[in-house]
């Protein structure tokens, strides 16, 4: 149930019969990912994106804000590859300056998320007790509220913005890291090896850093890059609802919102929503690879 | 353990969890550092101090917070959420007017899934690898990724603007007088009254949001019905099956998908807080006048009554619907039982 959002099925593992044969180059790449095609061609979106994002300034035709009034609610043409907005704004530069916001946002949101959730996770794994039980009630009352009206009412009342959308998402999301992290300690505390150093005299703080730690590195990295996605996904939502960044910052949940009154103008809202899907889809299909290669046993979740 | 007993456990449990979730929406629409003052006055109000003092007493304010609470939970207890501060109308009745039109669309979204979803991902699993297989994965891990909102938007756009194939936004057309609210799913309150003309207005309109909003669940549960049929079909008494000579249809539904379906009903239940989710857009993009945009619009304006109660109604939806899936996992999974 913790899992909820990390779960996926099975079917990315399932062998494909076109594994690359021979050597070569391909031999560097680990496996899950040499034998799907799909897997490359996804990080390879994920990578295009993240330097898109960091070459926007350099790359775009136009600023983020420069307007061009006579070309305004103009169709895609030779000069607006994916036409201008209402201010006559490029929207291809918007999009491009909007991956300035959603990648970082989405990490930053993940990262914050999983280390509290791992901190509090751990600690109610390796104490035990009232401890336990306590943070088992409250992420079971936080499960129950659906992430983005959690995010949405924390956001409402924090006020609209990037940073206070980060802290939202964050608050929704640290639960479900915090259940993942509390089963796996609590199954690794009762290992052989936990118990013989617990018995060569090996301090808690030992034991969790040498023994528990690097057991529970890798599922919480597998789930945060699925998550990365999803995160992104949360804060367009919240950016279209209008308590993301104000309106002339360039993001595309926002970006999409402004095209809702312009029918006429199907690209102003088309594009950015093909940007958030080609980068989300990226994320879940690299997340779901990253999981058979550092830990299939996750399949399952 | 008996299945009752495990039912009478899990009901029991219920109890405490309704009481957290009751005190998390308290404190998540009273411990935030938002004024409600401002938000609901006005600037112009909000500066005088009497109005300001007469707000905090209307709404108990000026009492200590777990005061608040035990008021609040107190009024609960008899069914009173309270008074909306933007609609002026007591919340229980703003709950009661919207919330059929949200289940409406999500069983509808939910049946879509299922109805689609489960014989696809069987399709995609028993002819592995085939191009059918490999369009439905592309298509599943589209659905798991597509922003709702936008497929909202895009839907609008082809099917409405471009086509005229769908409805205005709304739930029903402008010419449509509504049937008396009885239940207040626009199909039965239209079809008791025998009023066709409503109810295929309102299954048009119904059509495009449902739809979308099933773009998530449907991808997940062709994902997960895939996924699992391929363990099952791998297993030995499916071998041994096929060994014995059954038909391979009698093969895949009766022993492979019979097992192969249990994680389905989990994903129901885990899905359904994602659907939630999405109908807070999804409402949004149709003018759909549900739960997700009340929750929005109260969440907005920092109408904190109406937030706690739109909160802790989806809560325990989403709460009731995951206790019906154990359940029937329960009734489906006899191990899951003892365990």
């Amino acid at each position: 149930m913790a899992l909820n959002r990390a779960s996926c099925s099975a079917e990315a593992m399932a062998p494909r019969r076109s594994a690359a044969r021979s050597g070569g180059i391909l031999r560097y790449i680990p496996r899950p990912f040499r034998r799907s095609p799909l897997t490359i061609v996804a990080s390879l979106v994920v990578i295009v994106w993240v330097l898109l994002a960091i070459l926007a300034p350099i790359i775009s035709p136009y600023g983020p804000l420069q307007q061009d009034i006579v070309k305004r609610l103009g169709p895609p043409t030779e000069a607006y590859w994916l036409g201008t907005d209402v201010l006559g704004r490029d929207i291809l530069s918007r999009i491009l300056y909007g991956a300035r916001i959603s990648i970082p946002v989405g990490v930053a949101a993940v990262i914050l998320a999983a280390v509290l959730g791992s901190i509090v996770g751990s600690a109610a794994g390796f104490v035990g007790g009232l401890l336990d039980e306590l943070m088992m009630r409250v992420t079971d009352v936080m499960l129950a509220f659906p992430t983005v009206i959690l995010a949405l009412v924390i956001t409402a009342a924090l006020g609209a913005g990037i940073q206070n959308a980060v802290i939202a998402i964050m608050v929704a999301w640290w639960p479900s890291y915090a259940r993942l992290v509390r089963g796996l300690v609590l199954a690794i505390k009762e290992r052989e090896y936990v118990l013989v150093a617990r018995a060569l005299g090996a301090s808690g703080s030992r034991l969790l850093r040498m023994h528990v730690l690097p057991n529970i590195v890798s599922p919480i990295i597998i789930l945060s890059t699925l998550d990365v996605g999803h995160a992104i996904l949360t804060f367009a939502s919240l950016s279209f609802l209008g308590l993301g960044p104000p309106p002339e910052i360039p993001e595309w949940g926002s970006m999409i919102a402004a095209g809702r009154d312009y029918f006429d103008q199907w690209w102003i809202g088309t594009f950015p929503g093909l940007a958030i899907l080609s980068l989300t889809m990226a994320f879940n299909i690299v997340g779901d690879s990253l999981r058979d290669l550092l830990d299939p046993r996750l399949r399952k979740l | 353990m008996n299945l009752l007993g495990y039912i009478a456990r899990r009901l029991l449990l219920l109890g405490p969890m309704l009481v957290g979730i009751t005190l998390f929406s308290f404190l998540l629409s009273h411990a935030v550092p938002a004024d409600p003052v401002t938000a609901n006055l006005g600037e112009q109000a909000a500066a005088d101090p009497e109005a300001v003092a007469a707000f905090r007493q209307a709404w108990g304010l000026d009492r200590p917070l777990h005061q608040q609470y035990l008021i609040y939970l107190w009024n609960l207890a008899r069914g009173d959420f309270g008074t909306s501060i933007s609609t002026k109308q007591a919340v229980v009745l703003d709950l009661r007017q919207r919330f059929p039109a949200t289940v409406e669309v999500a069983i509808v979204a939910m049946a879509i899934s299922l109805i689609v979803g489960v014989p696809l991902g069987i399709l995609s699993a028993v002819k592995r690898d085939s191009l059918v297989d490999q369009v439905t994965r592309v298509l599943s891990l589209v659905g798991v990724s597509v922003p709702v909102f936008w497929l909202g938007l895009v839907a609008l756009l082809v099917f409405y603007a471009r086509l005229g194939w769908a409805p205005s936004p709304g739930r029903l057309s402008a010419g449509i007088i509504p049937p008396t609210f009885v239940t207040g799913f626009l199909l039965i309150d239209s079809l008791r009254e025998w009023r066709m003309d409503a109810a295929v207005d309102a299954l048009q309109h119904l059509a495009l949001p449902a739809f979308v909003l099933s773009s998530y669940t449907l991808g997940m549960i062709t994902r997960i019905t895939r996924g699992s049929l391929l363990e099952t079909l791998g297993e030995d008494y499916v071998r041994t099956a096929r060994a014995k000579g059954a038909p391979n249809l009698t093969v895949i539904v009766r022993h492979a998908a019979r097992n192969g379906l249990i994680p389905v009903v989990t994903m129901v239940g885990l899905s359904f807080g994602r659907l939630l989710s999405g109908a807070v857009v999804t409402e949004s993009v149709f003018a759909w006048p549900g739960l997700g945009l009340y929750a929005f619009r109260s969440a907005t304006s920092l109408d904190f009554p109406a937030i706690m109660g739109v909160g802790i109604v989806i809560a325990t939806i989403y709460i009731l619907v995951n206790l019906l899936v154990d359940i029937a996992y329960g009734l489906l999974d006899p191990r899951i039982r003892v365990g």
